[in-house]
């Protein structure tokens, strides 16, 4: 089987992340391969240990390959970069844009993403690369098995009553959430190796795309710090009064039941 | 098996300062850090001194996110209710190399860790080292998990309760009384705020230190250092002294207590608890410390047992650092002759011995004994208190003369046998 | 070219969504200002009960009737939308931050090559009758104010309780019935399977009120308590990925950054510790409380009311003194 795996380094979740002005935002230099990301790639090489064939893991970044490196040490064969100035201050359509020019005459039977990237929460590349590849996708999913000979993967997806099961033709697009597996980490000698790997750098012309093709559908008009909780009202009083005053303020302060 | 040149076990500043100085030697360093990165676990008040470092690693202050340099050195005494401080500025503090910086360590070791993998070093974070390899009594290598990896030499940087040095029978078994147990807040504030209540200017930090009241007769103290957008609040308790307290204090409360008290209150306010964290420090001194090499096998930083309390001055992070280097000069030394076993580290022994460390341990090896001491931390503070208590108070009566006050308490308090043998026990500091 | 606000109705086992009783109370607001209609788009089959259930929230319900719409699945819903869209070119469309509207919106947007802003905790219409809409980043960290390009329609989803829904609408909606677009060769996904969640409790990401327990617990069974609590206050119970990796607890109800987010009205961490992972989660949560054996425990940071505590003797009072109280108000 070909797998390709789509990749992104972000802040690691306890990174303290900071509104520094309008269009601005101030991020501690804590990053880490978005956790759905390497589910993905788990899901890929558990694939390709039963399959054969290969996987390749994909990142759009014009500074981190942070990513490919973690893809790599876990086994991953491949790994390219695109990089380019002009995707400089771009949305998630033109990655999605950018990752399927790529894809989009490569061998693939299944490409694999994170639910959402862990920066910008956003969901968005993923079923979008799908689009422009004319593929069929699932987002979310907690669960599948491939049936190589009917060239079918069945997938469980979590909604909000319970969990569905479908039927997906490959080649097909799948967004993967926590549940589906728990990525390996890496050996020690395989990190050593991913930390000296040559990685494959492409640009955009290369892929037959420029400038024009970047234009954003969406723009940060604005950062905005997030809403603050005043501080807690520790209730002193002592068992069992505290319950009785808990009670009391959120029907009466708080007014929520 | 899989070889590499040297594993360093623990990316604590010790394991980090080592792989710098043997990353760009061409050999194939390899630090294995259990935590999430380096840094993740590492707890320290928060203050380093450089110039004993410079001489060993001058090179990379100058880009290092250190936090403030301290210009300002404060000293409270406190009472059950009242608080002498004691302030010292001086204008060498404020002079270019400073002496000495707050830091705040989760920001600073994995900043040294990316410099040792700029350098050409390997460290690999979320990997415990379950156990050493050995062969014919020789360190061959590591285990973590199921991988094994073998080394010419092995480098001991697992922190104060070095489980390698117990497994490479060179420590002999802990006893309480050579540990102290550090607890300690971070509370994000803005810097401007951190400025106007510690009268400081830009970059410009305080380091302050409690003794007396705040720890309810353990042995110990407080700590409140400046960093540039936060402040780092703890206590330094013995754990023996602890283990003894009857009725038995819960230590989050000394500390909440601590927090509670007005001088420390107006400090804090509006600032937001963002790190909450507790570890062992070190205070066997140089009596109680593991044999440093074996064959195939170097022990560094805290877990040497490296360090020195003095209540609540905590220094481990020099000594850490230092012996990091040291490390590594004798590592370099034994690749030269080819030599990893005992006769041939016992270089590193040697080169501490020559050096600052082993010195200033040797010179307080007594502080231990002195600061034990349950005077020194509940009744003398209380007494300088109630002293100027008493010189400030002003009521109904007549004020009676200063010096009379003072005579009268001093002679009380002081003037007596115990005090006089607590003041001999002292010089030995 | 219309210039009509749209809603996607989802709708469950025949009943609408409260999330689109939200939307439509949000642009109905909207339309005061701007004129325009408010219309729904209603697809499924044997719609009658969810249609009337929205003419008065509406002034059109688009209705699609067709069996391949349910279950949903983007392949049968995208075609038919993306063409009624084409034809109508509404203003705005919206629909709820759910598992549907997360499959959709992101490949229907690059299908009509439009904006699209995902899990929104709020929507605006600027001074130039644009649509703003804020969304958290980073788990919400920090928060951005998303414009969109000049195509049509600017589409995003939103988060449960960031509107209230208002019951006194008067719209009387005239349904439209559409014909489906379905080729019946673009099916490519077969739904063949559903296994209900057990419980009749709503999803913790649909639930007005969010109980939750972490390794606090100490045991699995003792969840019982928190079901009780739960049941006081028809509430839906949480926890976090510390119980979830034990396996105490199912992954569906695990909250935070690798979980789900929530934006309850009341939100109860017992036995939680305040992992920034954790807190992440609760960030557009209105109330939140916090009880916790230490008192140093990073989750009252977070919280609005707090008890430093034994949640083994705080719950089964809690629930007591609920039970009571709510008892009185009937
Ligand atoms: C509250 C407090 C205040 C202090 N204040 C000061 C101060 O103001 N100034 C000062 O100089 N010193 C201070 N110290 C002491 C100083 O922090 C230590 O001496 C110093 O951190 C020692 O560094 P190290 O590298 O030897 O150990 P550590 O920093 O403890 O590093 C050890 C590393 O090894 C890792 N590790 C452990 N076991 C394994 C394993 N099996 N496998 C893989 N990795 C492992 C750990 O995760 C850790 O990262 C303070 C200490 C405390 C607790
Ligand atoms: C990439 C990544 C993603 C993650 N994603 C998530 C996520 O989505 N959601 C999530 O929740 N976590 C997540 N985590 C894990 C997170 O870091 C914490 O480990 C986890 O939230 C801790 O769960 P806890 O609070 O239940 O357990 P603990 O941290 O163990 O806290 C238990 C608490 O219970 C208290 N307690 C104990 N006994 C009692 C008693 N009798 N009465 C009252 N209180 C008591 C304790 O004081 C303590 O505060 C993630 C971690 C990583 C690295
Ligand atoms: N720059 C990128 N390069 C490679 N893959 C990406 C990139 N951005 C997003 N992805 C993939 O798309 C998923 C969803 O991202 P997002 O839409 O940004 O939330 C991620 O989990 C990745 O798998």
């Amino acid at each position: 089987m070909e797998i390709y795996v789509l990749v992104k380094q972000v802040p690691d979740p306890e990174a303290i992340v900071k509104v520094k002005s309008d269009l601005e935002l101030e991020i501690e230099n804590k990053y880490f391969t978005s956790f759905f990301d390497e589910i993905a790639v788990e899901a890929g090489l558990k694939l390709k240990e039963k399959f054969g064939g290969r996987v390749t893991v994909l990142t759009v970044d014009n500074r981190r390959v942070d990513a490919l490196r973690r893809g790599i040490s876990m086994g991953a064969d491949d790994a390219v970069q695109i990089a380019d100035a002009a995707l400089e201050g771009s949305d998630q359509f033109a990655i999605a844009r950018t990752l399927s020019a790529y894809l989009k005459d490569k061998p693939f039977d299944l490409i694999l993403t994170g639910r959402q990237a862990m920066d910008d929460d956003a969901g968005i590349v993923g079923p979008a690369v799908a689009e422009c590849l004319g593929i069929p996708h699932v987002h979310s999913i907690i669960g599948f098995e491939v049936d190589d000979q009917k060239r079918e993967a069945k997938v469980i997806r979590e909604v909000e009553n319970g969990r569905e099961t479908l039927t997906c033709p490959l080649p097909a697009l799948l967004t993967c959430q926590k549940g589906l597996n728990k990525p390996r980490i890496p050996l020690v000698m395989n990190v050593m190796k991913a930390m000296k790997a040559q990685i494959k750098k492409i640009d955009l012309a290369s892929l037959g795309l420029g400038q024009s093709d970047m234009s954003p559908y969406i723009k940060i008009e604005k950062y905005v710090p997030p809403p603050k909780r005043p501080p807690v009202k520790m209730i002193k009083e002592d068992f069992p009064e505290n319950v009785r005053v808990l009670v009391k303020l959120l029907r009466e302060e708080a007014k929520v039941i | 098996m899989e070889k590499v040149d040297v594993i360093i076990v623990g990316g604590g500043l010790a394991g980090l300062s080592c792989a710098y100085e043997l990353a760009d030697s061409g050999m194939t360093v390899l630090v294995l850090e259990r935590g999430d990165f380096s840094g993740s676990k590492n707890v320290t008040g928060g203050r380093i001194y450089l110039r004993p470092i410079l001489p060993y690693l001058p090179d990379i202050w100058e880009q290092a996110p250190l936090e403030r340099h301290v210009t300002k050195e404060v000293f409270t005494a406190m009472g059950k209710t009242n608080s002498t401080t004691f302030e010292f500025y001086s204008e060498r503090f404020n002079q270019e190399p400073y002496p000495s910086y707050t830091i705040l360590r989760a920001k600073f070791d994995r900043w040294f860790a990316d410099l040792v993998t700029e350098k050409g070093g390997f460290v690999i974070p979320q990997k415990t080292v379950d156990d050493l390899i050995r062969e014919n009594g020789k360190v061959i290598g590591v285990k973590s998990g199921d991988e094994e990896i073998g080394a010419d030499c092995v480098v001991a940087a697992d922190g104060i309760l070095s489980f390698l040095t117990e497994k490479a029978g060179l420590r002999k078994p802990f006893q309480p009384q050579h540990f102290a147990l550090g607890f300690k807040e971070v509370i994000q504030l803005d810097s401007k705020t951190i400025e106007d209540r510690f009268r400081l200017s830009e970059n410009e930090g305080a380091a302050q230190l409690f003794f007396g009241a705040l720890t309810r007769g353990i042995m110990g103290g407080g700590f409140l250092y400046t960093n540039k957008d936060s402040l780092s609040l703890g206590l330094v308790v013995g754990l023996h002294s602890l283990n003894r307290k009857e009725p038995r204090e819960e230590i989050y409360k000394l500390l909440d207590q601590f927090k509670e008290r007005p001088e420390i209150k107006i400090l804090v306010k509006g600032g937001e608890v963002v790190e909450y964290s507790a570890h062992l420090i070190t205070e066997g001194g140089i009596n109680n410390m593991p044999r440093l090499y074996t064959d195939g096998m170097l022990v560094v930083g805290d877990a040497a047992g490296l360090g020195l309390n003095m209540l609540a001055t905590v220094r481990g992070m020099e000594y850490a650092i230092v012996s990091g280097v040291l490390a590594a000069r004798a590592i370099k030394g034994a690749k030269e002759r080819n030599d990893f076993s005992a006769s041939s580290l016992v270089e590193y022994e040697k080169l501490l011995n020559d050096s600052f460390i082993l010195k200033e341990m040797n010179t307080f090896k007594n502080t231990l004994a002195v600061l034990e001491n349950e005077r020194l931390f509940t009744k003398y503070p209380q007494v300088i208190c109630d002293l100027f208590e008493k010189v400030m108070w002003v009521d109904e009566n007549p004020k009676e003369g200063i010096y009379k006050t003072k005579m009268a308490e001093l002679k009380k308090h002081f003037f007596n046998i115990e005090t006089f043998k607590d003041w001999l026990m002292f010089r030995k500091i | 070219m219309s210039n009509d606000i749209w809603v996607l109705a989802e709708h469950q086992e025949g009943k609408v969504k409260k999330i689109v009783f939200e939307l439509l109370s949000a642009g109905i607001d909207f339309s005061k200002k701007t004129g325009q209609e408010v219309a729904v788009l209603l697809l499924g089959s044997g719609l009658e009960e969810a249609a009337k259930s929205l003419t008065p929230f509406a002034d059109k319900i688009y209705v699609m009737d067709d069996p391949s719409f349910t279950p949903y699945t983007s392949d049968a819903y995208l075609p038919s939308i993306a063409s009624l869209i084409k034809e109508h070119q509404p203003s705005i469309l919206l629909g709820g931050a759910t598992s549907t509207g997360k499959d959709l919106f992101p490949r229907l947007a690059m299908h009509l090559q439009t904006g699209y802003s995902p899990d929104c905790t709020g929507l605006s219409i600027g001074e130039d009758g644009k649509l703003i809409a804020r969304r958290p980043l980073f788990g919400g960290k920090v928060f951005a104010e998303m414009a969109f390009s000049e195509a049509r329609p600017p589409m995003a989803t939103v988060r449960n309780n960031a509107f209230l829904v208002n019951e006194n609408l008067d719209r009387s909606a005239t349904v439209i019935s559409v014909p489906p677009h379905i080729d019946p060769s673009l099916l490519k996904k077969k739904v063949i399977g559903f296994e209900k969640a057990p419980g009749a409790k709503l999803d913790i990401t649909e639930a007005d009120i969010v109980v939750a327990a972490g390794r606090g617990i100490k045991a699995p069974e003792n969840f019982k308590m928190i079901e009780d609590l739960a049941d006081a206050l028809n509430a839906s119970v949480g926890t976090t990925r510390a119980t979830v990796d034990e396996g105490w607890r199912d992954l569906k109800d695990q909250i935070g950054k690798s979980g789900k987010n929530i934006s309850a009205k009341l939100y109860m961490a017992f036995g939680i510790s305040g992992a920034i992972h954790h807190i992440l989660g609760i960030g557009t949560c209105k109330t939140v409380v916090a009880v916790d054996n230490d008192p140093n425990a990073l989750i009252f940071n977070y919280a609005d009311y707090g008890i430093a505590g034994d949640l083994f003797q705080i719950i089964p009072a809690l629930t007591e003194e609920l039970k009571k109280a709510l008892a009185a108000d009937r």
